[in-house]
């Protein structure tokens, strides 16, 4: 398809009384009709961010925004990965403010939207592989995580950096569920801080242009492509900076078969299926895994001389 | 009426052909594959078990041939789709897969008492072997552990096929064994 310019980018304004303007029926006059006939015959959604596009220079496909917002593995739902969408409606991203705690100078609290304004945004086109075993390739829209740890005035005690999902009965069914929840919440996501500090692992806001839908973890999730999908904690309501790992959520769970590292690796079997090649969502043919998800050249150096096999 | 059985046991095979083809919904096809004929083959086998259960008020024995070989065929599926989609025909991979994961060897054992069922079933050889036919329970059980640890963690639907699959062993349990 045609490349999008920022000139394309429908502004804020007009995107948020678009439901008006469709009620109108003066659609095309919000953007060029060219442009809307092209997203409603590629499916895709109005872009709503200002992003710098990525240039894709490994020439990865992407999976399309109907897989990428139809099949999502998000337990305060359901454990139904076709059934999140339609019952992700009870999340409000809107207003959302994170709180930043631990280990830092002063503890903040900052809404998602002053967020988006602070940061300028890039396109980040990345694979994204799943434990179970299937795998899609993502245009997220977000920025370094780096940008936001140097921000925040991290003491230099602080080795680790942990998340929360956010914890609201009112928006999670899953949570209300007590002792019949499928997992211990709030879910719990953590990374060493040098690799939350690597120029991959972004904050995301967004995907194909568009601020994130509710089942991908909306308004801010994290995104590490070198590592499993369950590391990508959704929803984040809090950030802490501490001298201990964090003990996330499936490693809490299930320790035999989940660590804290989960980098995909496709030598190290998850005990129960081999991890050796993956499903690309939409595909009827398998494809070999490959070594950090393909990121080993930006990667490697964190697990230098680090068994990974023990520290699966 | 058998041919309308017959009709109704291919169904699930049809609904699974237009998913994948004609509106191809399925997102992550292998994995639905698996799910759907895996479903598919434990549910007809449950209820070959449950007919000689309510025999007496319900007579079906007739028909109990006919759905355990639909549960032979969906199990065959089930395994064509680990050998020529999954393994795309790597026999290395199914092999060492096969005796590696205890979730897998736990399926391929149950698969082959099926087969050996399938086979004795013709009349010619089920008055000789109709006493193995027995093996159906360790088939079941073999099958419900393999369904529980293909999964990352039960859902609400997984835990109801597993109370039905209770409710069955229990009754079960108490015709063959008198309290």
């Amino acid at each position: 398809m045609k490349s999008l310019t920022s000139n394309d980018i429908t502004p804020k304004e007009l995107f948020d009384n678009r439901r008006k303007f469709l009620k109108l029926g003066v659609a095309s006059l919000v953007a060029n009709s060219a442009l809307v006939d092209l997203l409603a015959k590629e499916n895709l959604p109005m872009s709503n961010l200002n992003y710098v596009k990525d240039t894709n220079p490994n020439n990865l496909t992407l999976n399309s925004f109907e897989q990428i917002t139809s099949y999502n593995n998000f337990y305060e739902f359901t454990t139904s990965k076709e059934g999140v969408k339609g019952l992700a409606h009870t999340l409000k991203p809107k207003p959302w403010s994170i709180v930043v705690d631990g280990l830092v100078e002063k503890p903040f609290e900052m809404d998602v939207e002053e967020l988006i304004k602070k940061y300028p945004l890039q396109e980040r086109i990345y694979r994204f592989r799943c434990v179970e075993g299937w795998s899609m390739v993502v245009p997220w829209i977000g920025f370094e995580l780096n940008q936001f740890i140097r921000d925040a005035k991290v003491l230099s005690k602080a080795k680790y950096i942990r998340f929360e999902t956010r914890y609201d009965e009112t928006m999670f069914p899953d949570q209300t569920r007590g002792i019949f929840a499928t997992i211990d919440y709030p879910y719990v996501e953590g990374l060493r801080l040098d690799e939350a500090m690597n120029p991959l692992t972004l904050l995301c806001v967004g995907l194909y242009g568009k601020t994130l839908e509710n089942q991908n973890g909306a308004p801010l999730r994290l995104v590490v492509p070198w590592k499993y999908g369950f590391k990508s904690i959704k929803s984040i309501a809090k950030i802490s900076f501490t001298d201990v790992e964090p003990l996330n959520s499936w490693q809490k769970e299930n320790p035999k078969e989940y660590g804290f590292y989960a980098n995909v690796n496709p030598k190290v079997d998850h005990p129960r299926w081999s991890q050796k090649k993956e499903r690309v969502l939409g595909k009827f043919l398998k494809q070999d895994t490959l070594l950090f998800n393909g990121y080993e050249k930006e990667v490697g150096y964190l697990y230098k001389d680090m068994d990974l096999t023990r520290y699966f | 009426m058998r041919v309308g059985l017959f009709i109704f046991l291919l169904l699930p095979l049809g609904y699974l052909s237009a998913e994948l083809f004609y509106f191809q919904s399925a997102i992550d096809p292998i994995k639905y594959i698996y799910t759907f004929t895996g479903v598919a083959g434990m549910v007809l086998l449950f209820v070959t078990t449950t007919i000689s259960l309510i025999k007496r008020k319900i007579n079906l024995v007739p028909y109990r041939r006919q759905i355990g070989l639909f549960a032979f065929f969906y199990a065959f599926l089930h395994l064509s789709n680990f050998i020529v989609l999954d393994a795309q025909f790597d026999m290395n991979f199914v092999i060492k897969e096969s005796l590696d994961k205890p979730f897998i060897y736990l399926g391929m054992s149950a698969f082959f008492i099926l087969l050996f069922m399938a086979v004795t079933s013709v009349p010619k050889w089920y008055a000789q072997y109709y006493s193995y036919h027995k093996a159906i329970y360790v088939v079941l059980l073999l099958v419900t552990i393999h369904f529980i640890m293909a999964q990352k963690s039960l859902s609400q639907a997984q835990y109801g096929y597993l109370f039905v699959i209770a409710i069955i062993a229990f009754f079960k349990l108490k015709q063959r064994v008198k309290f």
